[in-house]
């Protein structure tokens, strides 16, 4: 198991070597994001702004329209769900001769259910829905510290408006060092034949061990990572729902906008097939002490187990 | 860059009059929060700003972040003015495919911020200030927020930011204008203090309520406090805010909502509305009638003239003048450049210098050294090649040109090609040289030929009144065409000079309401006459203009 958080805080130091104009910024949080190791790196380059989230998301503004490659962090309870007037407006929506939207990286920790024991007013359901509304705006949720590291490299390179949510609970491995990372693309973690789960952040590695399982009951289920949410892999879920015929969606998220939503949008315009969405059923999350996060997880059908169910009801939906 | 006195206040007036033009078109847009920062924001363009309109880009430009991004026509208006595109594509505000969108955007190349949603701005300019310091680059950023804007959080967010991380290379000016989009700020939501009562000269006159500089001193910041619609006092607080190291610097300008334009003015209902466009043309006369007024201080008590420059600056004259007398080209002898120098340091309005000296080519550099703003020279002491020389130096040297002509003289043919440069035609209406003399009948007549030579000439500038002008005939005199106002004896011979400034203005005023209604009659008849008087709604006004027009037999 590893930590998504000093990942971050790795890689922002690599990135922050390899290019001077990357900055970074915190909210009072720059110590469980562990960005403050940046800071003391590099002193100059960092920004911690207090307890004011817009502030943070307009003062990144300012500085990416001169030039610099800010990345700003804190808990996603309080990003989207709490800048999202100045995220629209002031990172997406300015839009320099031949771009789209500043050159902003938001990156969120705390995201879903997962939080814990903060509770409900800290458990972000809606970052997802609330990102990929926003035109320019890409959307990226990791699984593992190894997407982590390299979404942040890839962000610093790529320009434009980003939001990367990251849990706050350690991930298992889920990728290979190895593994390619490209914007808009999917990535198939096991291939199957009678079914699709797509699964983003955590729920990833519960969709694995569904299908783990279900092979034991000989059903063949493709499992994959869909990391980028906005834009979102059209070919590669036209080609699942075309092979496997039905598809199970899982996140942690409110199912009303999210991943799901997505997929279902997407699948809905190339080749429909049964779907089921997975996730926060439009309700808000409670508190769960670390050691108990799995049940509340279980409350909302967030589990490998109801995985391996609703594949195999869905299977008999199969147009 | 570096234009003078004049020259700024002609691009100012310019704007706002694209502003009109653009807003009618548009039918709808803010002409009330364009005026009220409008002299700012020609001050910053005309004077301290580093930009090119060629290279919007240029890395090294100051920044102009307008956080009150609804009072974009004011923006876009100066920007025209400036040469980023022509004047003409005002006209295509807020149009579909337009890059002139209600709100400021990136999509019209030299728009630093695209604004809209308010309180964003300063935090953005933070963000820019901080790149320039990591950067080495030593552009300023300079921020323009509304007071209505400030009662968002993030202002106060930004305000503890830019001083936490010093971002001395930041000037903020807050547009303290007192109105918002519902009603006035301090019954909507007090900045310095709640208004009981509609009548919002309560929290311009009373200097006691104003917390809001309070305010920002206890954020940390270096605060200045000006009016906000006297060029000489924003010009003179910038160049103190690029000065003042280690702190950022917010300037609070005390401004009227819809400056300029009578019904306008401290009205809420101008705060996001566009002028019919039946009565533009009688705006842009009211526009054009500006006015100026002039204490001339020699007709006090000439031993002090110290005290004489304080009272100025207690009864809140536009200018000061400063008749210079050699005792050869006038009988009497007044004082010389030392003086002024002297009187200098004591006030920043400024110095409208007239010089009844002979050879004033030889004496002309010594005036500019002595912080004079603008200067005028003689008809019968120059010619073409002086009068060049002079015109030529006092332009290089930002001082606004000035040209008299005595009473018996009428404008010298080789004067017409300086027209569209002159600033000030000073046409004197008493001989010069001795004070307490009657105006001169005859003047009105000469104002009326001049007046047409001037037109054909394209002459620009402003026509100064000087001699016997007093509050029984200013009103004619301005109806003449004369702008600024030269007052001896009326007013600095007065004990509460204060009192006579006000009544010289409330003259003028007068006058020139009459000639508004004059030209709602000509162009519209009674139906326009009264709409126009239908749209004063502040105060006493609109009785005042009905009066005005009953006498006129208009309605």
């Amino acid at each position: 198991m590893t930590d998504m958080r000093s990942e971050y805080s790795k890689s922002l130091i690599q990135v922050g070597k390899e290019n001077l104009d990357v900055v970074v910024l915190g909210a009072d949080t720059s110590n469980s994001l562990k960005t403050s190791v940046f800071g003391k790196e590099f002193p100059n380059r960092f920004f911690n702004v207090g307890i004011a989230e817009a502030n943070l998301v307009t003062i990144s503004a300012g500085l990416a329209i001169s030039g610099k490659i800010p990345f700003a962090s804190t808990y996603a309870i309080f990003l989207p769900g709490r800048a999202v007037d100045q995220i629209r407006n002031n990172i997406a929506y300015p839009s320099p001769p031949g771009k789209k939207g500043l050159n902003v990286k938001l990156v969120s920790s705390h995201g879903g259910l997962s939080v814990g024991p903060d509770g409900g007013s800290h458990q972000q359901i809606e970052d997802i829905a609330i990102m990929r509304v926003i035109p320019n705006f890409r959307v990226f949720i990791p699984s593992d510290t190894v997407t982590v590291s390299k979404l942040t490299r890839l962000m610093a390179k790529e320009y434009g408006p980003f939001y990367m949510r990251m849990a706050r609970s350690k991930t298992p491995l889920v990728h290979s060092e190895s593994q390619d990372f490209q914007i808009g693309k999917g990535i198939t973690l096991r291939d199957g034949s009678d079914c699709t789960i797509v699964s983003c952040g955590i729920t990833v590695q519960m969709a694995l061990e569904a299908a783990e399982s279900l092979q034991q009951e000989g059903i063949s289920c493709r499992v994959l990572d869909m990391f980028s949410i906005k834009p979102i892999d059209n070919e590669l879920l036209e080609k699942a729902a075309r092979e496997t015929g039905c598809i199970v969606t899982t996140e942690e998220h409110n199912i009303v906008g999210g991943m799901g939503s997505a997929v279902a949008e997407s699948v809905s315009e190339s080749y429909p097939v049964p779907i089921k969405r997975i996730g926060v059923q439009d309700m808000f999350g409670e508190s769960a002490r670390d050691n108990e996060v799995p049940l509340l997880l279980e409350k909302h059908g967030i589990t490998s187990f109801n995985m391996a169910k609703q594949v195999k009801e869905i299977r008999s939906k199969k147009l | 860059m570096g234009l003078n006195y004049y020259e700024i206040k002609k691009n100012i007036l310019r704007a706002r009059k694209l502003v009109i033009k653009a807003t009618a078109l548009a039918g709808s847009g803010h002409p009330g929060g364009s005026f009220s920062m409008a002299e700012i924001l020609g001050c910053l363009f005309n004077k301290h700003l580093k930009f090119d309109p060629q290279n919007p880009q240029w890395e090294d430009r100051d920044r102009l972040v307008l956080s009150k991004g609804h009072a974009a026509p004011g923006l876009f208006s100066n920007m025209a003015v400036m040469g980023y595109f022509p004047e003409s594509e005002l006209d295509t505000l807020r149009k579909f495919g337009s890059r002139l969108q209600g709100h400021p955007d990136l999509k019209c190349p030299g728009v630093e911020f695209c604004g809209g949603s308010l309180g964003t701005g300063l935090s953005y300019s933070i963000g820019i200030a901080l790149a320039a310091k990591l950067d080495s680059k030593d552009y300023h950023v300079y921020t323009i927020i509304g007071d209505g804007e400030s009662d968002e959080g993030q202002i106060w967010e930004a305000a503890m930011t830019a001083a936490k991380y010093k971002v001395d290379n930041l000037t903020v000016f807050l547009d303290r204008n007192f109105i918002q989009q519902d009603s006035y700020t301090e019954q909507v939501m007090p900045l310095d203090e709640k208004l009981e009562g509609d009548d919002i000269s309560e929290m311009w006159k009373d200097a006691s309520r104003w917390k809001t500089g309070d305010k920002w001193r206890s954020f940390g910041w270096n605060v200045i406090e000006i009016a906000g619609h006297r060029v000489e006092q924003i010009d003179a607080a910038i160049t103190k805010a690029n000065a003042t190291k280690g702190v950022p610097t917010m300037i609070i300008s005390r401004t009227v909502k819809g400056k300029s334009i009578e019904h306008m003015e401290d009205n809420p209902e101008w705060h996001g509305k566009s002028p019919d466009s039946d009565v533009v043309p009688i705006i842009d006369l009211e526009l054009d009638s500006q006015f100026m007024i002039a204490p001339s201080i020699i007709a006090g008590d000439m031993t002090h003239l110290e005290n004489e420059i304080k009272r100025c600056i207690s009864g809140r004259s536009n200018y000061i003048h400063l008749d210079v007398m050699d005792g050869k080209f006038v009988p009497n002898k007044t004082f010389d450049h030392t003086k002024i120098k002297e009187l200098r340091p004591l006030t920043i309005i400024p110095f409208d210098t007239h010089l009844m000296i002979n050879e004033p080519v030889k004496h002309v550099g010594d005036y500019i050294d002595a912080g004079s703003d603008i200067i005028t020279v003689h008809a019968e002491v120059t010619d073409e090649s002086s009068f060049g020389e002079i015109h030529d130096l006092l332009k290089q040297s930002q001082v606004s040109v000035g040209f008299a002509i005595n009473p018996d003289t009428e404008l010298p043919e080789w004067s017409y090609k300086f027209l569209p440069t002159i600033d000030q035609l000073t046409v004197m209406s008493v001989v010069p040289g001795k004070s307490g003399q009657k105006y001169i009948e005859g003047t009105h007549a000469k104002m009326a030929r001049l007046n047409s030579i001037l037109k054909e000439h394209h002459f620009s500038g402003y026509i100064e009144a000087d001699g016997g002008v007093n509050i029984e005939n200013i009103g004619s005199i301005f109806a003449d065409g004369a702008r600024v106002f030269v007052g001896g004896g009326a007013l600095i011979g007065q004990q509460d000079i204060r009192t006579a400034i006000r009544d010289f203005r409330d003259a003028v005023l007068k006058s020139r309401r009459r000639i508004l209604l004059d030209k709602a009659q000509e162009i519209g008849g009674t139906d326009l006459v009264n709409k126009w008087i239908g749209l004063h709604v502040v105060g006493e006004k609109q009785e005042q203009i009905k009066k005005i027009a009953q006498e006129a037999e208009y309605i």
